[in-house]
């Protein structure tokens, strides 16, 4: 069976398998391992099965395929393929069927890649552990007893199991980095503007990203290829030339320049920490250069991202109000009920998540609270600016842990929120980051390593990151 | 101190959110510590920051009109019941 998303798009570009057969391996897949999984919500197998032939024939015309030919991609529920649900895993969109097609899904089949199916998510991508979803938890392929990480848990955990060789996730405060790190695979996360959004159903407009998880870094460079570039329907979307990522990567990382934040390693454990020196260590034998670099303001950026994107969400989700958007409630006799009842399907999770933003943004906490996280942010991205005068990229763990249990967490969820410690750093920073398994715990459990980069020039990371997974 | 005793359900209700008096509560617990740990930003040195900053990721281009002539025509089209640009929309009481 054909693993990687390089190997499965040259194999029916030259005929030596058919996306037909490629499709009917990953469907048999998703049957043997979802009802344990959890990863798919829907799969969409007629329809999969219906465009590999499509593929198929087109090839024997003669034509030339897309770049994806024949890969079979999930998607998040959160991105609109047009007559298809798209739920954010939540109650309140049940029965909501996308009207039009996002741009990423467009960008998709224009290079003729297959969509198999809607994959699991935290509800309204509000989460870390993929918990909250109203189809219940995705499970960790490597225990079905671990969380995949979250909020593109379904995702990650699609292409850890085979299922896929790639799928599609959001990543605002780590969404995909995370779930890929704790299922051992590859997440990239581009540069804030590189992907359109179009088509995406918000939750905090200034950190949403598009991001990708994928089994090799190759294949994450190739989607990313397809995926970036401006959409004149997204205007956060940047007008800059796309690289070749999946043919730009270099002989070897002689001389890269690696930014390791002073402190970055304190209160960490001492399994996730010994493998992130033993990857500095590897990356030093590749050629690269560590260097030491003070970014004093990073440990801010968690609490930073807990008010700014609250904030957001508080604004992006009152759409969903029975009126434009949602559940409408058929019982109310005046319009305060109204609203309220028709908001009642939110799950506990975004409504806190509501009530935070809206607190942070009362008048007598706008100056202390807000405001203040929007300066601290400025702060924040500044130091990143003056890291990335001195390194190319900068190392840090993807998240404090490995996957941890289902379940566990429950009555701290200040502790779930502090997962998010490395990874929203980039989403508050705007950076461009890229998970890659760097080991396991001895419990089996995948560690990731990350890479940070500046914006447009997710180039670099996917170099340091693909010459990592080689020597790994 | 930025949780007010009430606030959970003041803001509760301004967003729309009903909740019962265990949830209240349960929020309220769950937002305290979250506060506590948000003020750590009050620590930090903002004042050299302005209040409005393009920052450093920002970007600036040039704005583009965009036109899309069927736009219309394909949202009304959403619609069960419509009669030439105007669509019926549902009742809501």
């Amino acid at each position: 069976m054909l693993k990687t998303v390089f190997e499965i798009a040259q194999a029916v570009q030259s005929g030596t398998t058919t996306a037909t057969q490629v499709v009917k391996d990953s469907l048999q897949k998703i049957k043997e391992l979802n009802p344990q999984i959890n990863a798919f919500i829907e799969v969409w197998e007629e329809e999969a099965l219906a465009r590999a032939a499509d593929i198929d024939a087109r090839r024997e015309r003669g034509e030339k395929l897309g770049a994806l030919a024949g890969v079979p991609v999930g998607i998040k529920d959160n991105i609109l393929y047009k007559g298809h649900k798209a739920t954010c895993c939540s109650k309140m969109l049940e029965n909501y069927v996308a009207p039009y097609n996002s741009t990423v899904v467009e960008k998709l089949l224009a290079a003729d890649a297959v969509l198999i199916g809607r994959t699991n998510m935290d509800e309204f991508a509000m989460g870390s552990s993929n918990q909250t979803s109203v189809y219940g938890p995705a499970h960790n392929p490597v225990n079905f007893d671990r969380v995949p990480g979250g909020s593109s848990g379904g995702s990650a955990a699609a292409v850890a199991a085979e299922m896929v060789p790639a799928a599609l996730g959001t990543d605002t405060g780590g969404s995909v980095r995370q779930p890929a790190a704790f299922c051992g695979v590859v997440g990239i996360k581009p540069g804030y503007g590189r992907i359109s959004r179009y088509g995406i159903v918000a939750f905090s407009s200034g950190a949403d990203q598009v991001g990708v998880v994928a089994s090799d870094v190759k294949g994450a460079a190739l989607l990313m290829e397809v995926l970036c570039g401006r959409d004149v329907n997204d205007s956060t979307s940047l007008p800059d030339e796309v690289p070749a990522f999946s043919q730009n990567f270099t002989e070897n990382i002689q001389g890269l320049k690696v930014g390791m934040p002073k402190g970055f390693l304190d209160n960490l454990g001492e399994e996730v920490k010994n493998k992130i020196l033993a990857a500095a260590d590897k990356l030093k034998s590749l050629g690269a250069e560590l260097i030491e670099i003070d970014v004093p303001h990073a440990k801010y950026s968690a609490p930073c991202y807990y008010i700014i994107t609250s904030a957001e969400a508080s604004s992006n989700l009152a759409r969903f109000d029975g009126i434009r958007y949602g559940y409408c409630d058929k019982k109310a006799t005046n319009l305060n009920d109204y609203y309220e009842l028709s908001r009642a399907p939110f799950g506990p999770e975004v409504k806190k998540r509501i009530i935070i933003g809206a607190t942070a943004l009362k008048a007598e906490n706008y100056a202390e609270c807000y405001l203040q996280a929007l300066k601290v942010r400025e702060l924040i991205k500044q130091d990143f600016a003056k890291a990335f005068e001195q390194v190319d990229v900068i190392l840090t763990p993807t998240s404090p842990t490995t996957a941890f249990g289902l379940g566990a967490h429950k009555d701290n969820p200040l502790a779930v929120y502090l997962a998010d410690l490395y990874t929203c750093q980039g989403n508050i920073g705007g950076l461009a980051g890229i998970s890659v398994p760097c080991g396991e715990d001895k419990e089996g459990l995948p560690v990731g390593l990350q890479f940070y980069g500046p914006i447009l020039q997710e180039e670099k990371i996917l170099n340091a990151a693909y010459h990592f997974e080689k020597a790994l | 101190m930025i949780l007010e005793k009430d606030n959970v359900s003041k803001c509760a209700a301004m967003t729309k959110i009903r909740l019962n008096a265990g949830e209240a509560e349960m929020y309220e617990n769950e937002l305290k510590d979250l506060f506590r740990w948000v003020e750590e930003l009050s620590k930090v040195d903002t004042s050299a920051v302005p209040e409005t900053s393009i920052g450093h990721a920002a970007y600036l281009r040039p704005d583009e009109p965009v036109v899309n002539e069927k736009l219309a025509d394909t949202l009304v089209g959403e619609f069960n019941e419509q009669q030439g640009h105007c669509a019926k929309v549902k009742k809501v009481l």
